[in-house]
């Protein structure tokens, strides 16, 4: 039994840590955040991810990766959430992942070395506007020669993309004859659903910020009018669905890097501050609360890393154990975040104070690839619709 | 990460799992079974199951075997928990002295101890009790009043102890009782190990909020206990106790976590019978319980891994507690959610008895008070996890 990181993924987590430290701290955060035309994409730290091999982690070697497994990418993910930073890693990262699930040779030998090499920048856009994250909430379509029309926002730095992968629907039969069919495992699903690649400047893309309250990252929406794409042959609703649990992981895991910093944070402030004569973190109002708060941010740091697990290595539980992680995280981050500046007092609700950072960038991702409501009952279907008894 | 257990472990688990399945009669599975019971007849079919498991070499899992344990790793052990209780295994009736009294002995007893406990222990010819809470001492143990005064090589001992799992059934009790007269707090105090039997001694029954009588309180007046009978040397009974307690560190929380999802299904077992299964609330409700049972799990591995690499889990294993006892209150209160106006009836309907449910959803309020409560636990995480200042 060995349910703990590796020395060497242990590494890598001090490495990313120790580099946002020095180089990329909560002032740099601020700069981009209050630079709000800009595009969210320091060019030093892009450079960094491509010069540390961070975007390379899921990367396989013949590809130019570290050909590792999510378990390395979420320390990387954890270690991002804590410092709050921006950049197109995640989505990138998530591009690669569809390339390297559903892609031909020839488009994984294109796409891939150049993602791990940090020489491109790729967006995944899977959703549509108050669609759910599941292959219904897509609101692009497939038609029979393969062109996209529809809609899909959020979609993380779309902006500054190279090549967006999208989710479509398809007409029966699929859009293209070639490719094959991908039986999904049984049961015949109401629609099919392919992933493209989109090269965002092809005629009929229309890329739009959106306006956020959370200006850790950017994103934007994305409109296509009959854009020609180039099908991911090996995609299908089932490798939808794999791309969504990989994406609600790792969006998992920036939930607990933040929420473990956002907590380190807080507990470091009320040991300081004082009033009515003693440091507020001696009341037990506080600290009864703080602890309750460490034992959930620690169980979502368990959960996130049993998920990472189980889909590297494809254990039968691996479906719960997503909507497990994806929802403990959310409720988490969100309740610790909250609390961050609640424990701040005045100052916490200050523009100059970093607390609304973590708050923001924590409500934006409680919501991304799948909000705790719709985790849960996922874990209901997953438990009580088909008790998996113990006995 | 590596989940697997080691191959000898996994023969390990086999074995056991054959053996359970021999020696439990499938109608023990069933709570009515047990709930028809009189205490007393349950607590020895227990205690006699408990001793034929002894004989098939499956006690003491993890203990040396030159104490009469098995020898196992802390791997076999976690498959011990989590096996038996999904056989339906009957509890233990040496809890308490199997937890944390064995453990101690092994560490710092006396080679009289070692010999004269752990073994009658073993096969339950002796049945232990702990004696630390008190009227006035019960998350504050410190202020604990029961006395010993020594005579000669004997401790006359005085007082009164309450709360105490098996005070009926036990033949010894391992107390805190202050035997340096005028001592304050944490000095002056002795572990001394009782014979339940001598004179001076009355052990009466206590009726829970559950209607069952599993605690109960203990009375001393002029009990003579031999000097040789103190664990870990006089007036050292606060370190003695500090350290007995830490071996509810190898409790890794994968028994409850195997107890608990099985009471998971049957509490959706009711839900489809009142048809239930289908609300949506009610669905988000039992799915944050499964949420938590899992993360449970999860953390039972890591302590699983802390304990095979020798690590130090200290005030960790509050967090354990915090996990597992708030989690298995909140599963036993969406079972009175789905009941609603039928929460508090046995018999809800003439075929569907629930008395046994509603005994472990009475119980699940005491789970948060015992070994710690959890706002005890609470500061623990605060100031030793944490570093909240005091």
């Amino acid at each position: 039994m060995y349910f703990a990181l590796t020395d060497e993924q242990r590494a890598l987590g001090v490495t990313v840590r120790d580099y946002l430290e020095d180089r990329f701290d909560l002032k740099a955060v601020r700069a981009v955040f209050e630079d709000a035309e800009g595009n969210g994409h320091p060019a030093e730290l892009w450079k960094a991810v491509g010069d540390q091999g961070w975007a390379a982690v899921l990367v396989p070697e013949e590809h130019g990766g570290l050909g590792l497994g999510l378990v390395d990418a979420q320390v990387v993910a954890r270690a991002f959430g804590a410092g709050v930073v921006p950049g197109p890693w995640l989505p990138t990262v998530l591009a690669g992942e569809a390339v390297r699930l559903a892609g031909s040779d020839e488009q994984k030998a294109s796409l891939l070395p150049r993602v791990a090499a940090g020489s491109l920048v790729a967006t995944v856009a899977l959703r549509g506007p108050a669609g759910r994250y599941d292959p219904s909430g897509v609101q692009v379509s497939a038609d029979s020669s393969g062109r996209l029309t529809g809609s899909a926002l959020p979609v993380e730095y779309a902006e500054v993309a190279d090549a967006v992968v999208v989710a479509a629907t398809e007409p029966a039969g699929g859009a293209e004859p070639a490719g094959g069919a991908e039986p999904a495992g049984g049961a015949e699903p109401e629609r099919e659903v392919g992933l493209y690649l989109v090269d965002p400047r092809s005629p009929g893309v229309t890329v739009s910020r959106l306006d956020s309250y959370d200006g850790t990252v950017r994103t934007a929406s994305v409109v296509l009018d009959g854009v020609g794409a180039e099908r991911l042959p090996g995609s299908s609703t089932a490798v939808l669905t794999e791309l969504f649990d990989r994406a609600a992981v790792l969006t998992a895991a920036d939930l607990v890097g933040l929420a473990r910093q956002a907590l380190s944070r807080t507990v470091a402030y009320d040991t300081d501050r004082v009033q009515f004569g003693r440091p507020v973190g001696s009341f037990q109002a506080l600290k009864h609360h703080l602890a309750d708060l460490h034992v959930a941010v620690t169980m979502a740091e368990h959960a996130v890393l049993y998920a990472a697990h189980a889909l590297d290595v494809g254990l039968a539980d691996r479906r719960l154990a997503v909507a497990v992680a994806k929802s403990k995280a959310g409720d988490t981050a969100r309740e610790v975040t909250a609390t961050m500046i609640q424990y701040h007092g005045g100052i916490g609700y200050t523009w100059e104070h970093d607390s609304h950072f973590f708050y923001k960038r924590a409500k934006r991702e409680v919501y991304s690839y799948g909000d705790p409501i719709q985790h849960r009952e996922r874990v209901a279907a997953l438990t009580i619709d088909t008790p998996t008894t113990s006995g | 990460m590596d989940l697997s257990f080691t191959p000898e472990e996994e023969r390990f688990r086999a074995e056991l799992r054959t053996w359970l399945a021999d020696s439990i009669p499938p109608r023990w599975r069933s709570r009515s079974f047990w709930s028809a019971l009189g205490e007393a007849e349950a607590f020895e079919l227990r205690r006699d199951w408990e001793r034929r498991k002894y004989d098939a070499g499956f006690a003491g899992i993890s203990w040396p075997r030159e104490y009469g344990g098995r020898g196992g790793t802390s791997g076999m052990q976690a498959i011990y928990d989590e096996e038996t209780q999904r056989a339906g295994a009957p509890h233990t009736v040496n809890a308490l002295g199997l937890a944390f009294l064995a453990p101690t002995v092994m560490a710092i007893g006396t080679d009289e101890q070692k010999r004269d406990i752990i073994a009658p222990m073993l096969r339950n010819e002796v049945i232990w009790c702990q004696g630390f809470s008190e009227p006035g001492a019960g998350s504050d143990l410190a202020a604990l009043r029961t006395c010993g005064v020594q005579d000669g090589d004997e401790f006359v001992v005085n007082g009164q102890k309450v709360w105490t799992t098996n005070a009926v059934y036990a033949d010894r009790i391992f107390a805190l009782v202050r035997t340096e007269p005028g001592s304050r707090r944490h000095n002056g105090i002795s572990m001394l190990l009782i014979d339940m039997h001598s004179d001076g001694v009355e052990a009466r029954p206590l009726r829970q909020m559950s209607g069952a009588s599993e605690f109960g309180e203990v009375f001393f007046t002029d009990v003579r206990v031999k000097a040789t009978d103190c664990l870990g040397g006089v007036g050292n009974g606060w370190a003695t106790a500090m350290r007995l307690l830490s071996f509810e560190r190898g409790a890794s929380g994968i028994a409850q976590y195997t107890a608990f999802r099985r009471q998971f299904d049957e509490i959706v077992a009711v839900a489809g019978t009142f048809g239930r299964t289908g609300d949506p609330v009610l669905r988000q409700q039992l799915a944050s319980r499964i949420v938590e049972l899992e993360c449970l799990r999860y953390h039972s591995m890591h302590v699983l891994t802390q304990v095979e690499r020798g690590e130090e889990l200290g005030a960790g294993s509050s967090l354990t507690k915090l996990q597992w006892s708030e989690t298995h209150q909140d599963l036993w209160e969406t079972f009175d959610d789905l009941l609603g106006p039928e929460a508090t009836l046995t018999r809800p309907r003439p075929d569907t008895d629930l008395q046994a449910m509603h005994h472990e959803a009475m119980w699940s309020r005491s789970v948060t008070i015992w070994g710690g409560s959890s706002q005890v636990q609470r500061n623990i995480v605060a100031e030793r996890v944490l570093g909240l200042p005091r």
